[in-house]
């Protein structure tokens, strides 16, 4: 390598600003978990299948269930309105 | 994590694999891990670019690049201190100031980020207010570039710029618009590209998962012909100011040439829908938000017969209806789902729209003489989005 120069790298620093993460549970038994479906094919039976052994499995109380109108359109404001009032945790897929 | 692909499992093989993941989720919402990383959430501002030591050789320089896939194949212009420091002139803006946040990564473009990924492409320094006007579009919620940054969709971004900028910058809107030779287009939309994925995370075959892609994936820019328009150009119908220069960024699926020679408006109006109306496009799973190109001839033509560019778009919707029976039946299944609120228990003989309504259609009028517009196919999922450049005072 031939001796150098100095440039700047073009690939953005990892940022933590302003943005809201998620809090951990404090376990699962008694909670309510909401799931969107992506409306990509078959998630709707993942969906069904994992609602199913949270509850039997891990104590979660119930599970919402609401499904996109397609895989990239983003979930109505009153769905997600719907969804973090009711829920301690939610839960979606990407990709397929 | 569920492997690829997942679509086409039976329900048995659903089931397996739920088992498989369902300890994970629960594992996952019970990650205390989590906890730490929200304490470390703050407005603190975004950390400043860093600079690195790099072969002086050209070719050296370049292999370092492609190592590190910080480019996108094509040779880079070395952005130094001087040249970064050359372009941020062209901005009142601070260098360290958060103009977006890019997904799907969510990193932030700073204005000194935008300049140095504008050098690395090729763009002179007076590009830089067109790049950060893009930045922000291309961060508005509105355009939702998660959908495109991470798809299997072959979509790329096509900015197109409006206003007085467009003689100040020579972006082509004539002759070869979405070709090459032309500086201003080559790099602005180069640019563009390498923003979206040296800071929003969209590197190929990793989150960009497009099957195939498209050549508009290297750069993909032009200017409205608005002194061949007879309309209002683009920016004006979306409520800036005559004066106002502009980018308009769209999630476009590709080119498709339209040669025709129809003589009146109702021939030319036909022909472009029934082009349109095609029962692979992702435009009737959803209703799109589709995007023509006129040649100046066709859109003189249109205009000569009296029609306003509203008329333009409604005769479009109304001739680009496909029959349902068109589509596949696994799609014609998704559609049922997906538009069932919009139109309905579906018959393989309804008469499916493109879109939701007529104005979810754009016309631009671009290119120079010849009887060929362009369509663009734009799904749902995006909406293009419009922001101002603005020039430093």
């Amino acid at each position: 390598m031939t001796t150098g120069r100095q440039v700047y790298d073009p690939v953005a620093p990892e940022y933590s600003g302003p943005q809201q993460l998620r809090q951990s549970l404090d376990g699962l038994a008694g909670k309510v978990v909401g799931f969107i479906d992506n409306a990509k094919p078959n998630f709707n039976y993942l969906v069904d299948d994992l609602a199913e052994l949270l509850v039997s499995k891990h104590g979660v109380e119930r599970v919402v269930k609401r499904r996109k109108r397609g895989a990239g359109v983003p979930v109505p404001d009153a769905v997600m309105q719907e969804l973090s009032d009711q829920c301690d945790a939610v839960i979606t897929g990407s990709g397929d | 994590m569920v492997p690829h692909p997942f679509g086409i499992r039976n329900r048995d093989e659903l089931r397996t694999i739920a088992g498989q993941c369902v300890e994970d989720i629960a594992r996952q919402l019970q990650d205390p891990g989590s906890k730490s990383r929200a304490a470390r959430a703050s407005d603190k501002p975004a950390p400043r670019a860093e600079l690195v030591e790099v072969p002086g050789d050209a070719d050296e320089l370049n292999q370092f690049f492609i190592e590190r896939k910080w480019g996108d194949g094509l040779p880079i212009i070395a952005p130094t201190r001087e040249r970064v420091a050359r372009m941020l002139k062209h901005t009142n803006r601070a260098p360290d100031e958060v103009v977006a946040t890019i997904a799907p990564a969510y990193r932030a473009a700073t204005v000194e980020l935008i300049a140095i990924n504008a050098v690395a492409a090729g763009c002179r320094p007076e590009y830089l207010p067109v790049l950060i006007a893009a930045a922000e579009a291309v961060g508005a919620r509105e355009f939702h570039l998660q959908s495109i940054q991470a798809t299997t969709n072959p979509v790329a971004v096509w900015l197109v710029i409006n206003g007085p900028i467009i003689e100040k910058l020579g972006v082509n809107y004539g002759n070869n618009c979405l070709g090459q030779g032309n500086w201003a287009n080559a790099t602005l939309g180069r640019a563009l590209r390498l923003i979206l994925q040296n800071i929003g995370g969209g590197l190929p075959g990793i989150m960009d998962k497009a099957t195939q892609g498209q050549p508009g994936k290297y750069t993909f820019c032009c200017a409205e012909n608005e002194a061949a328009n007879p309309w209002e150009p683009l920016h004006v119908e979306r409520g800036f100011a005559p004066g106002a220069s502009t980018a308009t960024v769209v999630g476009a699926l590709g080119t498709w040439n339209m040669n025709t020679h129809a003589k009146d408006s109702k021939d030319l109006l036909r022909v472009i829908g029934d082009t349109m109306a095609f029962p692979v496009g992702s435009d009737y799973v959803n209703g799109g938000r589709p995007w023509i190109m006129l040649s100046p001839e066709h859109a003189h033509l249109l205009k000569r017969e009296g029609l306003s560019k509203a008329d333009v778009k409604r005769g479009l919707w109304d001739n680009s209806k496909l029959a349902a029976k068109r589509l596949s039946a696994k799609d014609f299944g998704r559609v049922q789902e997906s538009r069932r609120a919009e139109l309905g228990e579906l018959t393989p003989d309804t008469m499916l729209p493109i879109s939701l309504k007529s104005d979810d259609i754009s016309i631009i009028v671009a290119g120079g003489p010849g009887t060929h517009s362009v369509y663009f196919p734009v799904s749902a999922h995006t909406r293009s989005t419009t922001r101002e450049i603005i020039l430093p005072g």
